[in-house]
């Protein structure tokens, strides 16, 4: 226990890793401070679900109704009050007039405002059955086939993973998983924040520091000229195994407190309150032409909690990744680079096999490309990734490969001649 | 007792060890040779960093190999060029090291002080060491070769970058610790083994060439060193003669110190051969073999 903190010790007084950490967690306050601005507009969904609840149903389509109705008739009574004026609707009121700030106090615009997203609201829910009857799951192949240039084999796996994905189309609307309310997709895109921007920040800067560590904690000895030292000792070339370890605890510790930090900002600013239990293919979720459509039925925070252990995962197989460059180069600096050089080769490489092949399809099933999609784990996501335990398989063969390699390494080690 | 077995090691065709046999029991064994002879090669496959090509290495009739940690367990080592954490004081890498060599917290952290107080490190315990001189870092590695309290100490190049003061403080050091281990003390200075070792291993050529008490290796060119005073004037022909073993000027004239198989001189002083003259001697360039002074 002793030699694993003070190898601890080695990272946590490391003034470069413990400088990036607070640019990180300072560069992820700054993507919520950005949309933290219409935090207040997400409080109306919150109410309207407080009164209605977040399915969407007859009875709560028509209690929202009245609700809004109702909001309707107070708008138009100050409107006639002060401009002799009424109004079909709050984006009626909102059209007409550009300077609304000398006839209407703040509290009358505020109101007409979260009338104006009550009525968004109210409108797309009404819409949602005439949009899913225009998706078409097997046209999406059709669609992605097209894009990709597919042919041959690798055609036909995709039109046959849509087909499998039709199934699970179906079951999703019967379910009604897509009739739930939530905030405004194509407005707030707070998928694309939470699960694009957020997440991905937190999987790059979880892997720059991943990396770094592993090669910097597994070199130590290299890059200070004490490994005579330190490998002559009792513990000897088992310290590898001490370094591995506390390179794995270190990068899960650092992961947790960069999710930890950003999702905490990030749900104090942004009620999620009463939506955590929204299916996380809720039609109001989509921001595109196309809704999100899970692989499963879950609710968000399932998918949240999904996607945080899917970065978990990924930051242990980075580890294993790191840990046997940096037992193959003894500069951490290095490895660092030749790390970023594999990253890189591993995104492009997959663009240059046939696209008549199902080969085209292996180059997809790596943990560097998995880490460029968070938005779209565990649902639909175009001709590579719509395999339906595409994320599963990705995780359980990398994380297999790089336990068993890292394991070699250790044995390796062991073997090695130390100069 | 520890034992090398027919050890030999090379990379490629590049041979630095060649079936090298000795046994070690309690006492201080000075490895002598030139830089790039195998010393340290052969040190550091005692110390488990680098492995034999062939043969073995045996402590109490156990491979050290697959005694692993039980083996180190009893090894002290001090490496011929090591580093250290620059940003650490002598007591905190001390304290690590301990913990690496399996020193209970407890125990490290009285012995610590005391190892810092014998090396004479006292006062600067809790500096950074990135501030400290080449014969201050020398004594704490010193200090950590001895922080186990090993039945093995291998020592490579110790006195490099002390002073005479401390060498003689280290090999007093030295001399009280060889009662009750094994020391073997690798050098290619001479004066540092000569009033410690009880024996001296001389290899050449990757080999073993001597392996024997001071007394006896000297008995190599017994009756063969002599002293004698040369003009300027023939000294270049006195070279060209005589295997030059140290020269020096004094009073106009060169006093010399050389190996010669000839009869005796007038002139010449007979003197007690030492181990700079035994290590010259075998360590002599190529060039100079032709001087025939036969080996034993």
């Amino acid at each position: 226990m002793s030699i694993k903190l003070k190898e601890l010790k080695k990272i946590i007084t490391s003034p470069v890793i413990l400088s990036l950490l607070i640019i990180f967690i300072s560069f992820n306050f700054s993507i919520i401070y950005e949309s933290s601005h219409f935090s207040g507009e997400l409080n109306v969904l919150n109410n309207i679900v407080n009164k209605f609840g977040y399915k969407i149903n007859n009875e709560s389509m028509i209690n929202f109704k009245k609700y809004y109705d109702s909001n309707l008739k107070k708008m138009n009574k100050i409107t006639y009050k002060k401009a002799s004026k009424v109004y079909n609707s709050a984006s009626e009121f909102f059209n007409n007039h550009e300077d609304i700030s000398n006839v209407y106090t703040k509290g009358d615009i505020t109101f007409f405002n979260n009338l104006r997203v009550e009525e968004e609201y109210y409108y797309a829910a009404m819409n949602i059955d005439s949009v899913y009857k225009e998706v078409d799951p097997m046209q999406i192949a059709e669609g992605e086939i097209k894009q990709y240039n597919l042919r041959g084999e690798a055609a036909e796996t995709v039109r046959s993973e849509y087909r499998n994905f039709n199934k699970r189309f179906n079951e999703l609307v019967k379910n009604g998983e897509n009739k739930n309310l939530f905030f405004m997709g194509p407005v707030y895109r707070m998928h694309s924040l939470l699960f694009h921007s957020l997440f991905k920040s937190f999987i790059f800067e979880i892997i720059i520091l991943s990396v770094l560590i592993t090669a910097y904690l597994v070199n130590y000895e290299f890059d200070n000229g004490t490994q005579v030292l330190a490998y002559s000792t009792k513990r000897g070339r088992n310290l590898i195994k001490d370094k591995f370890l506390v390179s794995i605890f270190s990068n899960l510790v650092v992961a947790t407190i960069i999710i930890g930090t950003g999702l905490g900002v990030y749900f104090t600013t942004f009620d999620y309150k009463k939506l955590l239990k929204v299916p996380i293919s809720s039609y109001f979720i989509g921001e595109f032409s196309k809704p999100y459509m899970s692989k499963w039925n879950m609710t968000f925070i399932q998918y949240l909690i999904l996607g945080i252990s899917l970065i978990y995962i990924l930051t242990l197989i980075f580890t294993g990744i790191a840990f046997f460059m940096a037992r193959c180069v003894k500069n951490s600096y290095i490895v660092f680079f030749i790390f970023a050089v594999v990253y890189a080769s591993a995104l492009v490489i997959p663009r240059f096999i046939p696209t008549n092949s199902n080969a085209v399809f292996i180059g997809e099933f790596t943990p560097f490309v998995l880490s460029m999609n968070s938005f779209i784990w565990f649902m639909e996501a175009g001709a590579f990734n719509t395999f339906k335990y595409y994320e599963l398989i990705t995780a359980f063969v990398w994380t297999s490969i790089t336990s068993v390699a890292s394991i070699c390494c250790i044995k390796n080690f062991k073997k090695v001649d130390i100069y | 007792m520890l034992s090398v077995n027919n050890v030999s090691k090379s990379y490629g065709k590049f041979v630095v060890l060649k079936d090298i046999n000795l046994e070690f029991t309690n006492g201080i064994y000075g490895l002598l040779a030139p830089n790039g002879a195998g010393k340290t090669t052969l040190i550091k496959i005692l110390a488990t960093l680098l492995f034999p090509t062939q043969g073995e290495v045996l402590y109490e009739g156990k491979d050290i190999i697959k005694m692993d940690e039980d083996y180190r367990d009893v090894l002290g080592y001090l490496p011929q060029d090591f580093g250290y954490y620059k940003n650490y004081s002598p007591k905190k890498y001390l304290l690590y090291l301990a913990a690496l060599k399996g020193v209970e917290q407890k125990i490290a952290k009285n012995k610590v002080p005391e190892l810092l107080k014998i090396v004479g490190l006292e006062d600067v315990e809790d500096k950074k060491m990135k501030k400290f001189s080449g014969g201050m870092i020398q004594r704490v590695g010193i200090a950590q070769a001895m922080l186990n309290d090993p039945k093995i100490l291998i020592l490579d190049e110790p006195t490099a970058g002390l002073d005479p003061k401390e060498r003689v403080r280290f090999r007093n050091l030295i001399s009280e610790l060889a009662r009750d281990r094994i020391v073997i003390l690798s050098t290619h200075i001479v004066s540092d083994l000569e009033s410690v070792a009880n024996e001296i291993i001389l290899i050449k050529d990757g080999t073993i060439a001597y392996k024997d008490s001071i007394e006896s290796i000297c008995k190599i060119l017994e009756d063969r060193v002599y002293e004698t005073e040369v003009d300027f004037k023939d000294m270049e022909r006195f070279r060209n003669q005589s295997f030059l073993l140290s020269e020096r000027q004094g009073n106009g004239i060169m006093k010399v110190r050389f190996i010669s198989n000839e009869e005796a001189m007038d002139t010449w002083n007979r003197v007690h051969p030492n181990l700079e003259d035994v290590f010259l001697y075998v360590y002599r360039d190529e060039n100079m073999k032709g001087l025939d002074v036969h080996e034993y």
